[in-house]
């Protein structure tokens, strides 16, 4: 159903629509880049304000002061390798998870679907965990915020419509040929959900980075707490302190450039993956 | 002779069942240590906590060596609470608006992207448009504190250069809930066309050239047609949404402030404060307990509704 675009009679209300449509989409897109131009832009000039969209110097001194002070350095790096750690530990555990919950006639099937159903349904909430944590002597152990970040319900189910997808002949094929289900598994499934892993691998590493309130709630040793913690402090005004030569505006800027610019280059290429992962869970729904 | 031959196929079939339960067991042997680490972390953060809910039948601070049995008595002292009804309330406005303001600006939304047929402008535009998703909400927080701020903002220098006085945004009850509405869209709006983009796509072109031959125009078939199809998805992220309608959390947290806790207390920030800051567990608890069972009544609710009208729920 391809239309010619043109004013001529008959077409006139359709090329209005769509001028309406591409402007007003355009203009949608602005609204999201403004507030990040401007972050961009104050992170480099001490003196923009107010309406101003473009850098009139520019200045890379608080940057420098972040990768240079380790009370700034110390946090990025807890977020980079609590990120990397949630990834590797989640990708395997629900890959694994997602491979039982599809074996139907194992004994115990039931037990496991539902021990995973029941963490979706209900929780303990924000207090009985703390406690609970807190009782266990778990507090300050970086492992506390990792491992609940990196395996969820939603994903386990994830992973496992994906192995649905792939065709049961495969499976039938090479349990003739002898294969027990480990086997399957390391020589079937795990090379086709590449995509899957991919999707699910970023969707884990993203929320590990943006991570912030486990942080808050169980990790109080200053050198365990992650970039996400150190920016809010720093917005809020007491993370700050002996460093009066820089303007606090062009630090709270630059923290949110690092925090967020270099996740927006590698996006494009994995933009992909991300729909793809909401797809495959919303063709279960 | 043959029909024989088939019974017994199928009996062969059916023994594996029959085997006895070891037997089965050990064919999936491994399979019970591939769970065993993901049953574990479960057991940690996940069960265990539940059980931690009795904390809220007990009087509990961080000075009580042995949590006392109390009984009812903190979710009687939650229910003549002014300030527990308050966030109550606040929650159900802020989410409910959230709601109705996600679902029609992502579906008009994706409408409009689905018009456009330019491959590379919509590619450029759906990956422009998705971005904000991932930033988390401590970051844009940040971007927008400054952003909205009295002094140096964005917005500010804009109403001043009509020569209009500055408005502290993000301090003024009249406009925190207004702010966090549009702050939620500008984050939301994009990602959440997603589902419904792989939607329109699914619709059968068939319908609408059959549409256009009985003299039906755009908005019509848009209306009769797109609509229709889209609906099961929309329903489903409708009663989604309904269910996590009293978890609203971090989005709250990160953009509040004294100064208007009384339009912006949700039951989520409620239970941090009463809990973590003041360390009233036992009361802390109560509440949580409390959203969490209204949480379950609504998922089970919803999920019934969605299966008389989908003909399957959306958890199993």
């Amino acid at each position: 159903m391809t239309e010619k675009f043109s004013f001529k009679k008959g077409h006139r209300a359709r090329a209005a629509f769509l001028i309406f449509d591409y402007a007003f989409i355009v203009l949608l897109c602005v609204c999201m880049l403004v507030p990040l131009l401007k972050v961009l832009v104050d992170s480099v000039d001490p003196t923009s304000h107010g309406i101003q969209l473009w850098p009139k110097q520019i200045d890379f001194s608080a940057y420098k002061m972040i990768l240079g002070k380790s009370s700034l350095y110390q946090p990025l790096w807890v977020s980079i390798y609590t990120t990397i750690l949630a990834t590797v530990i989640g990708l395997t555990m629900v890959t694994l998870a997602g491979y039982v919950v599809l074996q139907r006639e194992m004994p115990g099937h039931k037990f496991i679907v539902s021990s995973i159903m029941l963490t979706m349904m209900f929780s303990g909430g924000l207090i009985p965990t703390y406690i609970t944590i807190k009782t266990m002597g778990l507090m300050n152990n970086v492992f506390t915020v990792i491992l609940p970040a990196s395996i969820s319900a939603y994903n386990i189910i994830l992973m496992k419509s994906f192995f649905e997808g792939i065709p049961g002949t495969l499976y039938e094929a090479a349990e003739l040929d002898g294969a027990s289900p480990m086997g399957i598994f390391a020589r079937i499934v795990l090379p086709l959900s590449k995509p899957a892993l991919a999707s699910i691998g970023l969707f884990i590493a993203v929320g590990m980075w943006n991570q912030y309130m486990n942080f808050v709630l169980y990790i109080t040793d200053a050198n365990k707490k992650n970039f996400q913690v150190k920016v809010r402090d720093l917005i809020l005004n007491d993370g700050l302190s002996g460093s009066i030569e820089l303007s606090e505006e062009l630090l709270k800027n630059a923290m949110v450039v690092i925090v967020v610019f270099p996740f927006l280059v590698i996006y494009p290429f994995l933009q992909k993956y991300f729909v793809k992962g909401v797809t495959l869970g919303a063709v279960k729904g | 002779m043959k029909r024989t031959k088939e019974q017994k196929e199928q009996k062969l079939i059916l023994s594996n069942k029959d085997k006895p339960l070891l037997k089965r067991m050990y064919k999936y042997r491994y399979m019970y240590f591939m769970y065993l680490p993901v049953f574990l972390i479960f057991l940690v953060f996940n069960y265990i906590p539940m059980v931690g809910i009795l904390i809220s039948f007990t009087k509990y601070t961080p000075f009580t060596k042995v949590p006392q049995w109390v009984g009812l008595q903190n979710f009687k002292q939650l229910f003549v609470s002014d300030i527990f009804w308050r966030s109550v309330k606040n929650t159900l406005i802020i989410s409910s608006v959230n709601i109705v303001l996600s679902i029609t600006t992502c579906v008009g939304l994706a409408l409009l992207i689905d018009e456009i047929k330019t491959v590379w402008f919509r590619k450029v535009v759906q990956s422009i448009l998705y971005i904000p998703h991932f930033i988390s909400w401590v970051v844009v927080a940040s971007i927008f504190t400054m952003i909205l701020s009295p002094q140096e903002g964005f917005i500010n220098g804009i109403l001043q250069a009509f020569g209009q006085d500055p408005i502290y945004f993000l301090a003024d009850s009249d406009w925190w809930r207004v702010c966090l509405w549009i702050i939620e869209r500008w984050k939301g709006i994009g990602w959440g066309t997603i589902i419904y983009i792989a939607a329109l796509t699914a619709v059968d072109g068939a319908l609408h050239e059959a549409a256009t031959i009985d003299g039906a125009n755009r908005v019509q078939r848009i209306w009769h047609i797109t609509l229709p199809s889209i609906a099961p998805t929309i329903l489903v992220v409708f009663i989604m949404d309904i269910a996590k309608i009293l978890n609203i959390f971090e989005p709250v947290w990160v953009l509040q402030n004294d100064a208007v806790l009384a339009v912006s207390d949700v039951i989520g920030t409620y239970v941090y404060r009463i809990g973590i800051t003041n360390a009233q567990y036992g009361v802390s608890a109560a509440a949580g307990l409390f959203k969490s069972v209204i949480s379950v009544v609504l998922v089970t609710i919803v999920n019934n509704a969605s299966r008389k009208i989908k003909g399957e729920g959306i958890l199993s």
